[in-house]
C-alpha cells in the first residue's frame, strides 16, 4: 500500500534554443524535477505521513531520470523511495506511452492513490494524470486542492469554475494537484545527504507491456508569427498618437 | 468510412465543429451533461448522464461508446473534465493524445510543441485523440434524451461551495495589461495597476515577476509554461519579447508594447509601439485614456 506521485525530469523550454527550422536545442536548459511536480510530492508526504504509507515516487524519462542528481533531487524533497525507468527512448515517446509506463510502475509499486502535478513543466499539456487513470482504469479529478482518506476511498476537494466542490470517490484515484495546494519544502544539505541512501529501483522497458501509440514526424518549424503594423511613436506627442491609433482600431 | 468524434461536457464547442465540418466526415458528438445535447449541426448526438456523479465519472461509459477506429479523430474542449475523459479514451484505444494543436487535416496534425516555441506535423493512421480549445457557443437545438448507463466511476459530488476571491480570468480577458522586469520595483506596480484598471483590462506578468521576484502571483504569468492568452488588446509593458513569453500572447488582436530598448525582440511583435521609459509613458498613457 503507498501513495504515488508521478514526476518528470525536464528541463523548462524557457532555456531551450529555438533554430529557425523549429529544431529544438536543449543543451543549455538545465533539467530539474518539474516546479509543478514539487507540490504533489509535498502533498504526498503530507498524506503519507497522515496514513501510515509508504510514498513512493514513479518517473519515465531519458537515462539522466537515474542518474544520482536526479535521483536526489527527487527524493530529498520527502519520498520513501522511487521506482524508474530511465531510457533516452522515451524522448520519442507520446504521451500516452509515457503515462501507460508510469501507471506499470505506479501498479508495482501498490499504489492506493496516485498524485501529479497541475502541468509539466516542458509539454504544459495536463494530461498526463488523466491517462495514468485511464492506464489504471481509475477515476482522475484534475485542479485538486485537498486530499483525505476515507474509509473506503478518498475525499477531494476540487476548484471548479466559481468555487470549490468535495469529491468522494471509492477504491483507488489519480489526482493532479492545484500549484497552490501547498508551499513545497525546500530540502537542506541533511534531506540531500539522506536522499543519496534512499532507495531507487530501475524498470526496464522490455519488463512492462506499453501501447504503441506511435506518431510519424513528418516536419518541424518555428512557429510564425502573426503580420503586425509595427508603428512606432515617438516625440512628445508618441503617447497621444498610440491612443489615437488604438482608439482608430476599435482596440479601446 | 472515418467518424469525426466531438465529446463535450457543454456547449462551448464551435471551433470544435468547425474543424470537425474540414474534416468531412459524419461527426458523432457525445454529449456528458443533457445542457451538451443540445449542440446543433452534427450527424448523431449520443448523450450521456452522469446524474449526481461528476462527469470524470463518466470515464469508462464514454471509453464503451467511442468505438473510433482507424482514421478517426476524437476531439474535446481544454477542460480540466473533458482531459480526463480524454487520458481514458486514448489509455482505452492505445491512441496518441494530441494538445495544443494548431491545424487538423485527414492524416495529419500541426501541434506545438514545448508550449509553443516548436511546431511538428505529424501523420496519423489509427485513431487520435485530439485536445483544443473548444471555441464560443455553439447553436443549439433541442437536447436528446440520455441513454441510460451503468459504467460510471463510483464518485460523487458531497458539497460545493462559492469561492470568497475574485480569479483573474486571463484566458476569456478582453484586455490584458502585462508588466516584465522593466518595472524597477514592486511598489511601481501601482503605476501600471491603475493603467490596467482604466482600460478595464486584467493584469499580467512575464515569468520573472511571478516566479523569482514573486511580486505577481504565478497564474498571472504569460508564457510557455504559464497561461496563453488570446485578448483583443495585449500592452505589454517593460517585457523583452522572448519567444518564450510571445507564444503566450501572440494570438492577442492587437500588440501594444512600451519598452525603453529599441531593439528589443518585442518590437517585431508590436502593432504599436512606444519607445521610452515607462515611468513617463505609463502616467502620460494612463491620463490621456
Amino acid at each position: 500500500m503507498s501513495t504515488v506521485v508521478a514526476y518528470k525530469w525536464s528541463a523548462n523550454p524557457q532555456d531551450a534554443v529555438v533554430g529557425s527550422d523549429g529544431t529544438v536545442d536543449w543543451s543549455r536548459a538545465k533539467a530539474g524535477v518539474g516546479e509543478y511536480d514539487t507540490i504533489p510530492i509535498e502533498l504526498g508526504r503530507r498524506l503519507a505521513d497522515a496514513t501510515g504509507d509508504e510514498l513512493v515516487g514513479v518517473s519515465v524519462g531519458p537515462a539522466a531520470v537515474a542518474s544520482p542528481m536526479a535521483k536526489k533531487a527527487a527524493l530529498s524533497r520527502g519520498l520513501d523511495r522511487a521506482v524508474v525507468l530511465a531510457d533516452d527512448a522515451v524522448a520519442g515517446w507520446n504521451l500516452t506511452r509515457v503515462a501507460a509506463a508510469l501507471a506499470a510502475l505506479a501498479d508495482r509499486a501498490e499504489a492506493t492513490i496516485v498524485l501529479t502535478g497541475d502541468a509539466s513543466v516542458d509539454e504544459n499539456a495536463k494530461m498526463t494524470s488523466a491517462l495514468v487513470a485511464g492506464s489504471l482504469g481509475w477515476p482522475c479529478f484534475q485542479d485538486v486542492s485537498e486530499v483525505a482518506r476515507t474509509d473506503d476511498g478518498w475525499r477531494l476537494t476540487q476548484v471548479v469554475s466559481g468555487g470549490t466542490r468535495e469529491i468522494e470517490v471509492s477504491g483507488g484515484v489519480v489526482v493532479a494537484v492545484t500549484t497552490d495546494a501547498v508551499v513545497p519544502r525546500v530540502p537542506g544539505m541533511k534531506e540531500i545527504l539522506a536522499a543519496g541512501k534512499k532507495p531507487v529501483d530501475e524498470v526496464s522497458v522490455s519488463e512492462i507491456e506499453l501501447p504503441e501509440a506511435a506518431l510519424e514526424i513528418q516536419g518541424r518549424a518555428r512557429p510564425v508569427m502573426a503580420t503586425r503594423k509595427h508603428h512606432v511613436f515617438g516625440g512628445t506627442d508618441a503617447v497621444n498618437q498610440l491612443v489615437a491609433a488604438m482608439r482608430a482600431d476599435g482596440a479601446i | 468510412m472515418a467518424t469525426t468524434w466531438i465529446i463535450t461536457a457543454d456547449t462551448a464547442v464551435s471551433s470544435l465543429l468547425d474543424t470537425a465540418r474540414s474534416l468531412g466526415a459524419p461527426v458523432t458528438l457525445v454529449a456528458l451533461t443533457p445542457e451538451a445535447s443540445a449542440v446543433d449541426g452534427v450527424s448523431t448526438v449520443v448523450a450521456l448522464d452522469a446524474g449526481d456523479a461528476p462527469v470524470e465519472a463518466l470515464a469508462p461509459a464514454v471509453a464503451e461508446t467511442v468505438t473510433a477506429g482507424d482514421g478517426d479523430v476524437v476531439l474535446l474542449p481544454n477542460r480540466p473534465a473533458e482531459r480526463v475523459i480524454a487520458g481514458a479514451l486514448a489509455a482505452r484505444l492505445g491512441a496518441p493524445v494530441l494538445t495544443g494543436v494548431r491545424e487538423v487535416g485527414t492524416g495529419s496534425v500541426t501541434r506545438a510543441r514545448f508550449g509553443g516555441i516548436a511546431l511538428e506535423t505529424v501523420a496519423t493512421s489509427g485513431p487520435v485523440v485530439i485536445v483544443a480549445d473548444g471555441g464560443a457557443e455553439a447553436p443549439v437545438g433541442e437536447p436528446v434524451r440520455a441513454t441510460p448507463t451503468t459504467s460510471v466511476y463510483p464518485a460523487r459530488v458531497t458539497a460545493s461551495s462559492a469561492a470568497s476571491t475574485t480569479v483573474a480570468n486571463l484566458a476569456s480577458a478582453k484586455r490584458i495589461v502585462a508588466v516584465g522586469r522593466g518595472v524597477k520595483s514592486e511598489a511601481d506596480l501601482a503605476m501600471i495597476r491603475a493603467l490596467a484598471a482604466k482600460l478595464g483590462a486584467e493584469l499580467a506578468c512575464s515569468r520573472p515577476l511571478a516566479e523569482g521576484l514573486d511580486w505577481l502571483p504565478k497564474d498571472v504569468y504569460i508564457g510557455v509554461s504559464g497561461q496563453t492568452v488570446t485578448p483583443d488588446l495585449y500592452l505589454a509593458i517593460g517585457i523583452s519579447g522572448q519567444l518564450q513569453h510571445m507564444v503566450g500572447a501572440q494570438d492577442a488582436r492587437t500588440i501594444v508594447v512600451v519598452n525603453t530598448d529599441d531593439k528589443a525582440p518585442i518590437l517585431a511583435y508590436a502593432d504599436y509601439a512606444v519607445v521610452g521609459d515607462l515611468y513617463d509613458v505609463v502616467p502620460a498613457l494612463t491620463e490621456a485614456l
